[in-house]
C-alpha cells in the first residue's frame, strides 16, 4: 500500500492524470499558497487530461446526474443562510 | 427524514500541509473502498481563491437494505467541491453522492482552518436526507454507524498521507545536502 498510483475512473486518462496532478501539486504547494502565482500554469497538461476524462465520460450513464451535481453551490451565501436557518430550526439556538 | 452530525479536530500540522494532504489523500490503506479522483474543473477566482470539482468513484457503499431497488449496482460516484483561501489559510470542501439521491443523499462539509504555525482545526458536518419513510429508523441507524467509522477512517487516511510525505520530504532533503 501507499505506493499505488492514484488512478482516473477510465485507466486511459491515468496517465495523463498522473503527470496533471504533479505538475498541479508542485504548482499549489511552491507558488499558489506561496501567494506566488495566481494562475494554474499545467494548462498544457490539463487540456490533454481533462479532454480524455470527458471523452470517457461522455459514454457513461451517470453523465446527467453528474452535470446536475455539478450544480450544486455549496459555498454560496444562499446555501450558508439556508444552513443557518436548518442550524436554528434545529436546535432553536 | 434529515440526521446531522458534527464534530471536530485537530491536526498537529500546518494548514498547507494538511491541505496539500487533503488533495492528495487518495490513495491510502484507510480508504481502500476508493477508487479513482479525477479533476473535472480547478479555477482561481477573482478574490484569488482556489476552487476545484472532482469526481471520486467508490465501490458499493450504500446500504445493503437500499440495494434491492438499484439492481445490481455497484459503484458510488461522489463530487466533491473545494474553496481554499491562500490569504486566511482556510478550505472549505464539500462532498456528496451524485447517484441514488431520491433514497439518500449524504453530505459532508469540511471546513479547514489554520490555527496557529503548526496546527490546523477541522469542523465537519455532514447531512443524510432521505425521502424514503418506510427507513427512517433503517436509515438512522446506518448514518449514525457510518459517520463515526468514517470520520475515524478519514482522520487515520489523512495523518497516514502527511507521514507519507514527511517521510518523501526527509528523503528529498538528504538527497538535497
Amino acid at each position: 500500500m501507499g505506493n499505488i498510483m492514484s488512478a482516473s475512473f477510465a485507466p486511459e486518462c491515468t496517465d495523463a492524470k498522473v503527470k496533471y496532478d504533479d505538475c498541479f501539486n508542485n504548482w499549489y504547494s511552491e507558488k499558489f499558497l506561496k501567494g506566488k502565482s495566481l494562475e494554474n500554469e499545467c494548462t498544457e497538461l490539463w487540456d490533454e487530461y481533462i479532454t480524455c476524462v470527458n471523452t470517457a465520460l461522455a459514454k457513461q450513464k451517470i453523465k446527467p446526474m453528474l452535470d446536475k451535481a455539478r450544480e450544486d453551490q455549496p459555498f454560496s451565501k444562499e446555501e450558508i443562510q439556508a444552513d443557518v436557518k436548518e442550524h436554528y430550526e434545529r436546535t432553536g439556538k | 427524514m434529515v440526521q446531522v452530525f458534527e464534530g471536530s479536530h485537530i491536526f498537529n500540522y500546518d494548514f498547507p500541509t494538511v491541505s496539500f494532504a487533503y488533495l492528495n489523500r487518495y490513495p491510502n490503506p484507510f480508504a481502500k473502498h476508493v477508487l479513482s479522483i479525477d479533476t473535472l474543473d480547478c479555477k482561481v477566482d477573482e478574490l484569488g481563491r482556489l476552487n476545484t470539482t472532482r469526481l471520486i468513484v467508490k465501490t458499493g457503499r450504500l446500504p445493503s437494505f437500499i440495494k434491492p431497488f438499484l439492481g445490481s449496482s455497484l459503484n458510488s460516484w461522489i463530487i466533491e467541491k473545494t474553496l481554499i483561501d491562500p490569504k486566511t489559510n482556510q478550505m472549505c470542501t464539500y462532498t456528496s453522492n451524485i447517484d441514488h439521491r431520491k433514497f439518500i443523499r449524504v453530505e459532508e462539509y469540511l471546513n479547514y482552518s489554520s490555527m496557529s504555525p503548526s496546527s490546523t482545526q477541522v469542523e465537519m458536518k455532514v447531512k443524510f436526507s432521505s425521502n424514503f419513510i418506510g427507513f427512517k429508523q433503517k436509515i438512522e441507524e446506518w448514518s449514525h454507524k457510518r459517520f463515526s467509522t468514517n470520520s475515524a477512517n478519514s482522520r487515520e487516511g489523512l495523518n497516514y498521507v502527511i507521514s507519507q510525505l514527511n517521510d518523501k520530504k526527509k528523503l528529498w532533503m538528504n538527497a538535497n545536502v
